[in-house]
């Protein structure tokens, strides 16, 4: 056996597949699903309680593992220098399967009501979080872009669902060239590091510049390179693309308002969520030699984005275009806790991770409501549609009170403590004008989603108004689900437990 | 120098034929020049002594796929785009002029280039990653075998996707009767 094929076994055998297991079961249910699908007529019932069951259960046993401390964590990077578990990776992974549980249930809520495919929505769903989950573990340009191709293609098919409206197909081929175009520069970028960090011109040149750790430390051997800037830059500009922040976000209101409301879901949430941790993984990681170029760049983006969010945001009548464009603003936020991240505040991971856990929790409680709120088009919610919600259903009223409440940041919600944590990390590291910037973003953002609120709690006179909107009463289990993220958002705000520490 | 002159000529193949893609009134006339370019890539490959995936690229690009393109194209049978406005042809000649000028500035400016040790080596043993099909076999199936993997997922999904947005679904099986979950 020669010395290359030694490595190459040495490489074989640092695959420690049972680490995987949650990625590797979602997989193979949402294999299984297409099957029962095929085998098994009218089964749509059980297409929902498999994926479901399949999730709930590695979310269950994901937060034992961690509570517990078994959940295996590395120093070294495991699958020959593609993956290495660590403890947010973990948080990342129990916060997809998270999300990807509300969405299908939401897509359930959607899917019943049209003549579109079933198994399908849960299947991509489940294949796309399975490949957000291993993102959050990987130290491999090879591998993250294979899998953030496969959470981009998933996203593509997801926006084009609603295949007979014809919002929903204009937004898949506008998601999918913004998207085309985004891979392309982040490539570009790859490609740029790869060559400029194996290059034997430059001191120390890596064995494999594709491995965030030894890419790292060829930056920061050569902090000035121009290749090496460039192909960074170009990388966190395709990343930006997913997080929708300034000068990126400009796919956001179509996509947003074409897509059906359980991917605008997803999208918001879980893709965004993606984009902030790779941005984190990336800049505080392999990237972390170039802060005196990326601090101020990021720096001015994060003001606009916080600026660009909120000033869209108020001319929007469709809730979601609000919900994109209010997006945007939380992305800015966000971005300061990354910014604070760089300039080394060790908590900011924690500030950034609560945020974007009340984000979600916000979140998908205001699309829960949607989903009984939407019209048959599903494109077409106009906060009109809200008139008189709090009298007609007092709890799809309240609930919304609450997401909304969150997503501005009132106390005592959860949205309130995570901005105050962002802000108190920004604080320490000395961002004092870009605090003063949030502050005013957050006044600002009261106006939009309270113009929302208004519309839910008033009731014009029915002359004016004309019928009132015909809403889906909710079924049991929406209820319960419903009730469970409103009170989440309530007791996330009293009580934070170990989140923040 | 020959294999100077053949990267020059290889070179400008692919980016001429590039630019001719982009630019074409007719998609046909898009797809032959994508082909060129192919081929031109090709040459680039040999050149760097990687020649299964020059192979490769003949076969699966310039081969399979734009004959794809080819049948899509003809199939739909699109109408040749119409001119696009003086203005904006000049702002884009304009911005790639700059880029262009902008990229070469960067490639000129003195790099840090203090040379302290050769690591050729330690890629995989000094050969190529994929000069034969050999080598490039062994390693995506121990090295790159969990991006190989998931590749094969995301294969299966764009297939998904195709048939789930192309196919058309009767509205008969629309409503189910309610109930919780």
């Amino acid at each position: 056996m020669d010395a290359q094929l030694q490595i190459l076994s040495e490489f074989s055998s640092s695959h420690h597949w049972m680490w995987l297991w949650p990625e590797i079961v979602l997989a193979a249910l949402a294999l299984a699903l297409l099957a029962v699908e095929l085998l098994l007529p009218k089964s749509d019932r059980w297409l929902l309680r498999i994926s479901l069951g399949a999730q709930v259960a590695v979310f269950a046993a994901l937060i034992a593992g961690l509570v517990g401390g078994t959940l295996p964590t590395s120093d070294v990077a495991l699958f020959a220098g593609a993956i290495q578990p660590t403890l947010s990776g973990h948080l990342m992974r129990i916060f997809f399967v998270g999300c990807s549980i509300l969405v299908c249930f939401l897509g359930y809520l959607y899917l019943e009501r049209r003549p579109l495919a079933r198994a399908e929505y849960y299947h991509l769903v489940m294949i796309v979080t399975a490949a957000m989950m291993l993102l959050a573990q990987i130290t491999h340009f090879v591998a993250f872009f294979v899998a953030l191709e496969t959470v981009t293609i998933g996203f593509y098919i997801l926006v084009a669902y609603g295949r007979n409206s014809s919002y929903s197909l204009e937004a898949g081929l506008k998601y999918m060239i913004m998207g085309g175009f985004s891979s392309g520069l982040l490539l570009f970028g790859i490609v740029l590091l790869y060559g400029a960090a194996g290059s034997p011109t430059l001191i120390g040149p890596a064995g494999d510049p594709f491995q965030f750790g030894q890419l790292g430390a060829v930056i920061a051997e050569n902090p000035g390179n121009p290749l090496i800037v460039i192909g960074a830059l170009l990388v966190i500009v395709g990343i930006c693309f997913k997080i929708g922040s300034f000068p990126f976000q400009y796919w956001i209101p179509d996509v947003y308002q074409g897509a059906p409301t359980p991917t605008t879901a997803f999208l918001a949430v879980s893709s965004k969520s993606m984009g902030f941790y790779l941005l984190y993984v990336l800049l505080t990681g392999p990237f972390l030699g170039l802060q005196s170029i990326l601090v101020p760049v990021i720096g001015i983006m994060t003001y606009c984005t916080i600026a660009f969010g909120n000033i869209a945001a108020l001319g929007q009548n469709n809730v979601k275009r609000v919900i994109g464009m209010s997006g945007v603003a939380h992305a800015g936020i966000l971005l300061v806790g990354i910014l604070a991240a760089m300039r080394g505040v060790d908590w900011a991971f924690q500030a950034i991770f609560f945020y974007l856990i009340t984000y979600a929790l916000a979140s998908f409680a205001v699309f829960g409501v949607m989903c009984h709120v939407a019209p048959d088009e599903d494109a077409n919610q106009e906060r009109e549609h809200y008139f008189g919600l709090m009298q007609n259903h007092p709890f799809l009223g309240g609930v919304l009170a609450v997401g909304l409440g969150s997503l501005a940041g009132i106390p005592p919600l959860a949205g309130f403590v995570a901005k105050a944590a962002i802000i108190v990390a920004a604080f320490q590291a000395k961002l004092y004008l870009l605090v003063a910037f949030v502050l005013v973003g957050v006044v600002v953002s009261i106006f939009y989603y309270f113009g929302w609120l208004r519309a839910a709690v008033t009731n014009p006179h029915p002359e004016i108004q004309g019928e009132p909107h015909p809403v889906v009463a909710p079924s049991v289990g929406s209820r319960a689900l419903l009730a469970v993220l409103a009170l989440a958002s309530v007791v996330l705000g009293l009580y934070q437990g170990g989140l923040l520490s | 120098m020959v294999t100077d002159w053949l990267f020059y000529f290889f070179a400008a193949l692919t980016v001429i034929a590039g630019f001719l893609v982009a630019l074409s009134r007719s998609p046909v006339n898009a797809a032959m020049n994508m082909i060129l370019s192919f081929i031109g890539i090709a040459g680039l490959f040999v050149l760097l002594e990687t020649f299964f995936l020059a192979v490769l690229q003949i076969l699966v690009y310039a081969g399979a796929i734009v004959v794809l393109f080819l049948f899509i194209i003809m199939l739909i049978d699109p109408e040749r785009l119409p001119k696009p406005h003086k203005l904006s042809t000049i702002g884009s000649a304009l911005v790639a002029a700059g880029l262009t000028a902008g990229w070469f500035a960067v490639l000129q400016a003195p790099t840090v280039a203090l040379p302290t040790k050769v690591a050729a080596e330690s890629f995989t043993g000094g050969r190529a990653p994929a000069a034969t099909a050999r080598v490039f076999g062994e390693v995506l199936f121990s090295q790159y075998l969990l991006p190989f993997e998931v590749a094969g997922f995301l294969l299966l999904i764009a297939m998904l996707g195709v048939i789930v947005i192309s196919k058309h679904y009767r509205p008969a099986t629309t409503r189910k009767e309610g109930g919780s979950v």
